[in-house]
């Protein structure tokens, strides 16, 4: 008997618990954050990302060179929680895990964002990782998409971002920081409505024969939690249409058109 | 940090020494707008805790919040930078949401200044909890404070010191059990593994005099442990924010623009003895005298006691919850 934790046990359940294809607890809040124009907290298991959006605005003093005369520019920054992982570690502005990871979410939102509506300014998603239990940029890129959707950002689509992976022949969705550590993964990231793939990022060697299946298990994960994203943002926007009606002004608006009847 | 205009800024200076004094919300000079706390919001942390003061209680939004979180991690002394005994080290980082017209050099700046007032308070070696030692001269526990800002309406150092005073007071050290290891007599291969206790407790036969601990073990599950030793000896912020003539207290991000001088003053209150003055800080660009700083101390002890106070009794509520309710929770399910 080894000491390594079994991934996947006689019975196809992996070591939390969970069935192959079976998603973890899925919580998404959208209390605002400060002066944010959109922002969530969005937790998938024990992972849990803090996502805000500020813009689309004037870009801030000395950014104007990067900006263009035709289209938004997005930036990205993540930041990790010092107590939020393992092993206590301060990464800085400057780290390259954290470089890469908003690098990889920017140009997600690249062609998904409709940029060309606000040319000359600069759309911030300011991402904060509180806690870090594998699945780190399915997590970023989903609570993105939802803080660009509350910010009131015209997307073409959502992007949904699952991980898998393989054990064995098995494939596994949403995988946590030990199956990541030891099982080959692949992000992917798709836009449910057109059934069009954004992301695809895979940092460990998969078999040819193997990437199709998991491939299109994490497809069709991604129009899961695209129904389960999607029920979170109209909850919250009827509640929105709710308060508007509850407001003092709207009742005597409604009375007059009543009169006017 | 946000932009205010002359004219704004003289309305609020007006309105602040007009009689009676005007706020924009309505509050007294001393008044503090509500406070929320909550801790072990970090499940990996040792102790946590998330502070919010004038969060809209609608929506859950607006408002300064500050999430505190002190994970500790075994340090030898010696080698490298490890003291015996232990030490706090504190550091504070801003979320880009909490300052967003800032560049992220000036957040920097701004977490350094920050990180620099807690830490002169906090890591201080007389107010170092006794039981951060593992080893005494070889293994010793770092606790780090890491605070995150993740976002600023006025009074950013209050809350900054309530959290911190929140997750320290929620910080639970591991038990740690010393070991040594010696040979067995007659046999050199076999080793022996003897804990301190049956070691330092010693039989009558035993005639060694000193004992060498090696290492040392953690017997409990990772999660169990003792509350930091004197807890209640952290201290609390209060910020007087300084208009010739007057102070208040809690100021919002506006009104913080429009004080040219604000002094931030420590205190923590021990049951059994006189109040302490943990340190002060005399922030902005104005000056003050001696007398009326003199003044401000005897003023700001009273309104420190009353935060003192409040925070005490919340904390015991917190601990109330989260152990008692939950372990009758867990009984009763």
């Amino acid at each position: 008997m080894s000491s390594r934790i079994e991934l996947l046990n006689a019975g196809l359940l992996r070591s939390d618990g969970r069935r192959p294809y079976e998603l973890r607890t899925l919580a998404i809040n959208f209390a605002p954050q400060g002066t944010a124009d959109g922002s969530v907290t969005y937790s998938h298991g024990l992972t849990q990302v803090r996502v805000s959006v500020l813009g689309p605005h004037e870009p801030k003093q000395g950014t104007r060179r990067e900006t263009f005369h035709d289209r938004a520019t997005l930036n990205v920054e993540v930041q990790l929680a010092p107590f939020g992982v393992g092993e206590r570690r301060r990464r800085g502005r400057s780290d390259k895990r954290l470089l890469e990871l908003a690098a990889s979410i920017k140009s997600t939102f690249e062609p998904v964002v409709q940029t060309h509506l606000y040319p000359r300014s600069t759309i911030d998603i300011f991402v904060h990782v509180l806690q870090l239990d594998g699945g780190l940029l399915p997590a970023c890129i989903n609570a993105s998409t939802l803080a660009l959707a509350t910010a009131g950002i015209p997307l073409f689509d959502f992007v949904c971002a699952i991980s898998g992976g393989v054990y064995g022949t098995q494939p596994l969705l949403d995988l946590t920081t030990v199956e990541e550590n030891d099982v080959p993964s692949v992000v992917v990231g798709v836009m449910p409505r057109t059934g069009r793939v954004t992301l695809v990022q895979m940092e460990t060697r998969l078999h040819m024969d193997r990437f199709e299946e998991v491939f299109r298990v994490a497809c069709d994960a991604g129009k899961v939690l695209w129904s389960e994203m999607r029920d979170a943002l109209r909850e919250r926007t009827g509640d929105l249409v709710d308060k508007l009606e509850a407001g003092p002004g709207m009742v005597v608006a409604k009375e007059t058109e009543e009169t006017y009847d | 940090m946000a932009s205010t205009s002359k004219a704004e800024k003289a309305y609020i200076q007006s309105s602040l020494l007009s009689d009676p004094p005007l706020r924009a919300d309505g509050r007294g000079l001393i008044d503090f707008r509500t406070i929320a706390l909550e801790s072990g919001i970090a499940p990996i942390a040792n102790g946590s805790a998330r502070v919010s003061i004038g969060r809209n209680a609608q929506d859950g939004g607006g408002g300064t919040e500050v999430v505190a979180a002190a994970k500790l991690e075994v340090e030898s002394v010696g080698d490298g930078e490890g003291v015996d005994g232990g030490r706090v080290a504190c550091s504070v980082s801003c979320s880009p949401t909490a300052y967003p017209l800032l560049s992220p050099n000036a957040l920097d700046d701004l977490q350094h200044d920050m990180t620099s007032v807690l830490n002169a308070t906090l890591s201080h070696p007389t107010i170092r909890p006794t039981n951060l030692g593992i080893i005494p001269g070889m293994k010793s526990w770092l606790l780090n404070l890491d605070i995150i800002v993740f976002s600023d309406a006025g009074n950013i150092f209050d809350a900054i010191f309530m959290a911190a005073r929140a997750a320290l007071w929620d910080t639970k050290v591991p038990i740690t059990k010393s070991v040594q290891y010696r040979a067995k007599k007659g046999e050199t291969q076999a080793m022996d593994v003897d804990t301190d206790e049956t070691a330092l407790v010693g039989s009558a036969l035993d005639t060694r005099q000193t004992i060498q601990v090696a290492d040392f073990e953690l017997p409990d599950y990772w999660d169990e442990g003792v509350p930091l030793d004197g807890r209640q000896a952290w201290p609390v912020c209060l910020t007087l924010n300084l208009l010739p003539t007057l102070h208040f207290l809690d100021a919002t991000l506006q009104e913080e623009a429009s004080v040219p001088l604000k002094l931030l003053v420590f205190y923590s209150f021990p049951s059994d003895a006189t109040p302490l003055l943990r340190g002060m800080r005399l922030l902005g660009t104005g000056a003050s005298d001696l007398t009326q700083v003199k003044s401000l101390l005897k003023d700001g002890e009273k309104y420190a006691r009353n935060v003192w106070v409040a925070l005490e009794g919340k904390l015991k509520d917190e601990d109330f919850r989260r152990n008692q309710k939950a372990r009758e929770r867990f009984l009763n399910r």
